[in-house]
């Protein structure tokens, strides 16, 4: 054995340790502070929530909640993760809340408490460029249809679907659900009709919107259910009424998409 | 499809990915190191059938093998600080090395206790003959014969865990892999995004092979 290259490389790997370790202590926030309120987001969903060519989060959903923090009087940070551990990270209290265009929903009521509604949507149907055979949820029966794992959106097919007659493809990330039906994999994607709307225009894949809006959405941040958070989520209520009705929101709205999404 | 590969943007991205080179670098060695110590702790457990340890061994390699990395994240992440509050302060970067050395480790040991196996049982009589302890047996005897068989394999196992790394993002860590997710979310330009990314990640593998190739060769040199 030669000890001179072990040693190198043993040097090498404490160096990359130390690097690794300063990196992330650096990190480190305190969580005592109560001024500070955590949002958890994906940041690969854009518009609503992406890194812009800075390398900085940027997006609709920043743009609200740095509206909100300010108004609140809370210090907002931004917690990036995969979309499927989002809801996760609620649960051990790691961040407060999501903005990610979370929909309202039955079951995530039982668990969640939400403040008013911040953007009014549909889910909506995006099929390959010049399919015009499906424009509705009944016309995809016997076919496949993709939806991103842990929506709202595999919820509205099973309440239709009662006898099992269409096939749902869950998928980790909604681009790539988009990639498979531009590529014929998948017959129609169920998404966010705004969403739908932007990467229909913006992505340069093949395919377009099927039909019209299937049912109404409404988006809020959900807060896990305690007496603490009750009170939070009174004054989120508030700051998004008084940015709905002084204009702020429409405006934020209209720097991300072509029309306003915050009212009803 | 319209294919619009952009070549300016491609390069562009690789500076952008290099950033998160600490983080993945950092996690994947600091797991290579703890599950080398706790694999081969397991492997001795194993190899020595030590009491009241040696059934409990068996059962961590089994469910550490048996179950997906990604379930073991979600478990450790997400389920125990609901059952164990205090484990609610552990950091994202921490929780996504703790499991992957623990996962690794599950797999490592075996190699490690396959390559003490193989090691002929006349070595460690010999150490013994000669008047050593059966603890000097093994560190001075065994164990660098053993360790000499298991670097092939080891080597697979390091590589496999610094891609595994990319799973971290679900617990929020923002690594390379994250960072092409969140590139090619933002520009469209999914190819060029995936591409770059894993141009890196195939060259930090051909360096890994080429320092496991050179402690392979090294370690053969007495042969």
């Amino acid at each position: 054995m030669k000890f001179n290259k072990k040693g190198i490389i043993l040097a090498l790997t404490i160096f990359i340790l130390l690097v690794g370790v300063v990196g992330c202590s650096s990190k480190t926030v305190s969580e005592t502070d109560k001024n500070i309120i955590k949002i958890g987001t994906s940041g690969g969903y854009h518009p609503y929530t992406f890194k812009n060519d800075k390398g900085e989060l940027d997006g609709f959903e920043i743009d609200v909640w740095n509206e909100i923090g300010s108004r609140i009087g809370y210090e907002v940070e931004y917690v990036t993760s995969e979309f499927s551990g989002l809801f996760g990270m609620i649960d051990i209290k790691k961040i407060d809340t999501i903005a990610n265009q979370i929909t309202i929903t039955e079951q995530r009521k039982e668990k969640y408490i939400f403040p008013t509604p911040y953007v009014y949507s549909g889910a909506q149907l995006i099929v390959q460029k010049g399919n015009e055979d499906v424009k509705s949820l009944e016309d995809l029966k016997g076919k496949k249809v993709g939806v991103s794992l842990g929506s709202n959106y595999e919820q509205i097919i099973k309440e239709f679907d009662i006898n099992n007659e269409i096939e749902v493809v869950t998928y980790e990330d909604f681009l790539g659900s988009l990639q498979d039906v531009a590529l014929g994999r998948i017959d129609a994607v169920l998404n966010d009709k705004l969403a739908a709307m932007t990467n229909v225009q913006k992505s340069g894949l093949d395919i377009q919107l099927g039909g019209e809006p299937i049912s109404k959405i409404e988006n809020a941040f959900p807060f896990v259910n305690n007496e603490q958070n009750k009170e939070l989520v009174e004054k989120v209520s508030k700051a998004v009424e008084d940015m709905r009705n002084d204009g702020t929101l429409e405006k934020i709205s209209k720097k991300w998409f072509e029309i306003d999404i915050t009212k009803e | 499809m319209n294919i619009n590969f952009s070549v300016e943007y491609f390069i562009g991205r690789f500076p952008e990915f290099i950033k998160f080179l600490p983080i993945t670098l950092s996690l994947a060695l600091i797991s290579i190191v703890i599950g080398l110590v706790v694999g081969t702790s397991i492997a001795l457990i194993r190899t020595y059938e030590i009491k009241i340890l040696y059934p409990l061994s068996k059962i961590y390699v089994s469910f550490f093998r048996g179950t997906p990395l990604l379930v073991q994240l979600f478990i450790f992440y997400y389920g125990l600080p609901q059952i164990i509050p205090s484990l609610g302060g552990i950091n994202a970067y921490t929780a996504a090395f703790l499991t992957l050395s623990i996962n690794s480790s599950a797999y490592m040991s075996e190699i490690i206790r396959a390559a003490i196996n193989s090691v002929d049982k006349g070595q460690m009589e010999a150490a013994l003959s000669v008047g050593m302890t059966y603890f000097q047996g093994m560190t001075k005897i065994v164990l660098p014969q053993a360790a000499r068989i298991a670097i092939p394999s080891l080597g697979n196992t390091f590589i496999s865990l610094m891609k595994e790394t990319s799973l971290a993002f679900v617990l929020g860590v923002s690594e390379m892999l994250a960072a092409a997710k969140m590139g090619s979310a933002a520009s469209y330009r999914f190819f060029e995004n995936y591409l770059a990314v894993g141009i890196i990640y195939w060259i930090i593998t051909i360096l890994f092979t080429y320092i496991i190739d050179r402690l392979e060769r090294n370690m053969s040199k007495a042969y």
